[in-house]
């Protein structure tokens, strides 16, 4: 690599950590992490609640400094120059930042303002953008008066208003409906498309990370796999197979010398087969398959590695 | 400095002020209540022109309450989420609280002058004023009350406890000043207590532009304005120290449950 290196983070990433930790006294929310995301990659940052996602978006926004390590953003040391990070970044947090009380114009001229923008570029920009993100006609309502899923898009809308080189979307389609997470996907990617920005994202919905170029998965502050999606899905295994039955424990004490260890994920045993396990599979069935009231082989998907990395379970 | 983020916190502050019409109309009938039925009914009693010697009071009431509404809606702002937006702004922290101070102080001078105007009309104020000083009078105090109310936005976390901020800021702030007395004819303790509150020397300067002649100021203009200068700037700078702490921005940033501050 040709990247000037500085202490671990990559200069010419969009956005670059190494080591970077957050600590609340004795509590570490992110323990030693290592990031390096390329300009214009769409890149997920998964794991399961308290895993240190949210903590990490906002330390690489600047609305808190890291207890140790380092984190870059379009180049600016995140500790040491907050303003051009925030000049360089987007950020959608999980909450809307969105005064309800002005209309959508009045929300995007404040928020432009802030960002230095003069009016004029404001206007033309907001235009562009409620049009593209299917607003145009509610300009002059009430932010209060508008539904979750178009508040979500406003608050997107917010973000990219003045064209950061990185958006960062925090659970950017957390509490909406299928009908309207699919939308705000749509904008995000006509966004993508339009721009070429880079995108950091972190979702609890799993299929909207099938599309990221790049995920990592962190659990407890730690990142504990990373891959493109397709790849990190073949790595789990070939196969799922998945078993029910009355005696759980003895099946999954029977089947683990043979299959390895078992996920286990409420009345349900999960295992993960290699491909030329098939055959096994079907001895294994033949065998036990009698004592299960579900015997289901399927192929993985990225909610399967989500939960073997949420159980602390290594995927490789 | 960052002109256009500024003026975008003043524009939204006067937009707010203006919408807010109740917040309006009750910012301008507070201080006549005082005037006209409080002021008449001490004036049965004390005698003389107690009415005029309460007209700089009142419009320093408009301020102090003006100005602590606009900075505590920082909290609201807080709360509501609008906080994130200029958390995000590239500018450094404090001048979020530059930002707020002058749209507060900006709201409560419109005010004082809007009161001002109504004060004319029922002809207790225009002879007799100090035009020019009255201008700086007004700048000085609602810079010194926004002052008093960013720091008691800096200090309270929450809007529930607006009740105490009344009871605790506003009450004491308002009646341990000039506002209803001369503060020299107080006992002691208060009149020590009214000389170390900012706000006494906003309502004395006040006394000095409008009863040009027959004022009944107890300081001097130039310790008037020093004071109300000094507290301003003095508020701002621990205001803008207690905004620049991390977890004044719960619950806008994210820490772990149980982990707060």
């Amino acid at each position: 690599m040709n990247a000037p290196q500085a202490a671990g983070v990559s200069l010419n990433a969009a956005v670059s950590a190494a080591g970077l930790v957050k600590r609340y006294g004795e509590v570490a929310a992110v323990e030693g992490l290592d990031l390096d995301i390329a300009p214009g990659e769409f890149f997920g940052l998964l794991g399961p609640n308290g895993s240190g996602k949210t903590t990490t978006m906002h330390m690489l926004a600047t609305l808190i400094r890291p207890s140790d390590g380092r984190a870059t953003v379009a180049g600016y040391d995140v500790a040491k120059a907050p303003v051009q990070v925030r000049a360089s970044i987007g950020l959608v947090f999980q909450e809307s930042a969105l005064d309800r009380t002005l209309t959508v114009a009045q929300n995007l001229r404040f928020a432009g303002l802030l960002h230095d923008l003069p009016p004029r570029a404001i206007e033309e920009r907001s235009r562009e953008l409620l049009e593209l993100f299917d607003l145009a006609e509610r300009r002059d309502q009430p932010v209060g008066t508008l539904s979750g899923g178009m508040r979500r898009a406003l608050d997107i809308v917010r973000g990219v208003l003045h064209e950061p080189r990185c958006l960062l979307l925090d659970e950017p389609t957390i509490g909406l409906d299928l009908p309207n997470r699919r939308r705000i996907w749509r904008f995000i990617e006509r966004l993508r498309a339009r721009t070429g920005m880079t995108v950091l994202l972190t979702t609890h919905y799993l299929e909207e990370a099938d599309g990221c170029d790049r995920v990592v998965f962190i659990r407890r502050g730690r990142l504990v796999e990373s891959g493109a999606p397709r790849e990190l899905v073949a790595r789990l295994g070939r196969h799922i197979l998945e078993v029910e039955g009355a005696d759980l424990d003895g099946l999954v004490a029977a089947l683990e010398p043979k299959l390895g260890s078992a996920l286990r994920e409420g009345d349900a045993a999960h295992f993960r087969c290699a491909e030329d396990d098939l055959a096994l599979l079907s001895r294994l069935q033949a065998e036990m398959g009698g004592k299960a009231s579900v015997w289901r082989v399927r192929r993985p998907n990225l909610n399967d590695v989500f939960l073997w990395v949420a159980a602390g379970k290594r995927v490789a | 400095m960052p002109v256009r983020p500024i003026y975008a916190v003043l524009e939204r502050e006067l937009l707010r002020m203006v919408r807010q019409r109740t917040r309006l109309v009750a910012a301008m009938v507070r201080p006549l209540i005082w005037l006209l039925v409080i002021g008449g009914g001490f004036a049965a009693i004390v005698g003389g022109d107690y009415r005029s010697f309460l007209v700089p009071g009142v419009l320093g009431m408009t301020m102090l309450f003006g100005a602590m509404l606009a900075a505590l809606g920082t909290v609201y702002d807080k709360e509501s989420g609008v906080m994130r937006m200029m958390l995000v702004a590239p500018m450094a922290r404090a001048w979020l609280v530059v930002a707020k101070l002058i749209s507060a102080a900006a709201a409560a001078a419109v005010q004082a002058v809007l009161l001002l105007v109504l004060l004319a009309l029922l002809g207790y104020a225009g002879s007799g004023t100090a035009w020019g000083l009255l201008a700086a009078a007004i700048a000085a105090t609602s810079f010194a009350c926004a002052g008093i109310g960013m720091l008691t936005a800096s200090f309270s976390r929450t809007l529930e406890n607006f009740a105490g901020i009344m009871n605790f800021v506003i009450f004491p702030v308002f009646f341990l000043s000039g506002s209803l007395y001369p503060v020299r004819e107080l006992p002691p303790v208060l009149y020590w207590t009214a000389t170390l509150n900012p706000y006494t020397y906003g309502v004395d300067l006040l006394k000095h532009a409008l009863l040009v002649g027959r004022s009944t100021a107890d300081f001097s203009v130039a310790v008037d304005l020093a004071v109300l200068v000094a507290a301003t700037l003095a508020s701002a700078a621990v205001a803008s120290w207690r905004f620049s702490r991390e977890s004044a921005y719960e619950p806008m940033i994210h820490v772990p449950a149980g982990r707060a501050r």
